[in-house]
């Protein structure tokens, strides 16, 4: 199993869109936390994740989430996750970070 | 009065993060086999990945494998899993994660708390420099 990650930046709205298919591990999380960090170096703007063929994240990768969150809250931007996994809903729940992303749908 | 025998699964795993998938699948399917339901396998597969993920990243025993031990219990499954690593005093200390690290450098501190917060019962024996075995518990009923 792996992760692919897909970006794509949206001039008019100025928001990076990524979708991320897969599982983000210990193993993949480095791929992800490259990304962001590529992403974020070209424009600090807000990232909508579209997380709906997001099988499975687990502590590593929400770190890199809570890593990229921030650098762009220092410009106040924001994560957006949405189409988000019950059994992933519920681990944002447990740990209280869908209070410090957005959750949408 | 005889005591049922408990069916048992080791597994021993490389301290390689390439690996935590193959016990998340095994693990998988050892609860479904067990009967347990959709959202029960699935708390049950987080958890042991992040005992696993921590036995990796902290265990740091880098040529040394870590063991995943699954007992299949009538009503529940107990799952070991232990590492030879460094260990670490105040592993049963940490309670919740503290999302004002977002201020902090350090990420993360969320993987003892999400496994706390997914299983029935939860053990952890660790010593300075003699490893650490973290036990998980998850009943099949739903009074738990
Ligand atoms: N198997 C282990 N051996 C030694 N120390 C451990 C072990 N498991 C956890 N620890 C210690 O306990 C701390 C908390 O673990 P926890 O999984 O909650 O957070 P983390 O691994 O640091 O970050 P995250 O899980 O969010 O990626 C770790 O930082 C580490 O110091
Ligand atoms: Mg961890």
């Amino acid at each position: 199993m792996s992760l692919i990650i897909e970006k794509y930046y949206y001039e008019e709205k100025k928001q990076w869109s990524v979708s991320l298919i897969g599982e983000v591990d210990i193993y993949t999380a480095g791929q992800l936390k490259e990304t962001f960090i590529k992403l974020i170096e070209e424009k600090k703007e807000d990232i909508k994740i579209n997380a709906e063929e997001l099988d499975y994240i687990d502590s590593t990768g929400l770190g890199v989430l809570i890593g990229a969150l921030k650098r762009l809250k220092q410009e106040n931007k924001d994560i957006i996750l949405f189409n988000v996994k019950p059994s992933i809903k519920k681990l944002l729940n447990i740990t209280g970070l869908d209070k410090i992303f957005i959750i949408e749908g | 009065m005889s005591k049922k025998n408990n069916d048992e699964i080791k597994l021993s795993i490389p301290n390689k993060p390439e690996y935590v998938s193959v016990v998340r699948l095994t693990v998988t399917s050892i609860a479904n086999r067990m009967g347990f339901d959709i959202e029960k396998i699935e708390d049950i597969k987080v958890a042991v990945a992040e005992a696993c993920t921590n036995a990796i990243t902290h265990g740091k025993n880098e040529e040394d494998n870590f063991l995943v031990d699954f007992i299949m219990e009538e009503d529940k499954l107990v799952v070991n899993v232990s590492d030879n690593g460094r260990g670490c005093t105040t592993l049963n200390e940490i309670k919740n994660p503290d999302l004002d690290h977002l201020n902090h450098e350090k990420e993360g501190g969320l993987g003892i708390f999400i496994i706390r917060s997914l299983m029935d019962n939860v053990q952890i024996i660790s010593n300075h420099g003699s490893g650490t075995i973290i036990s998980m518990t998850k009943y099949m009923g739903e009074d738990h």
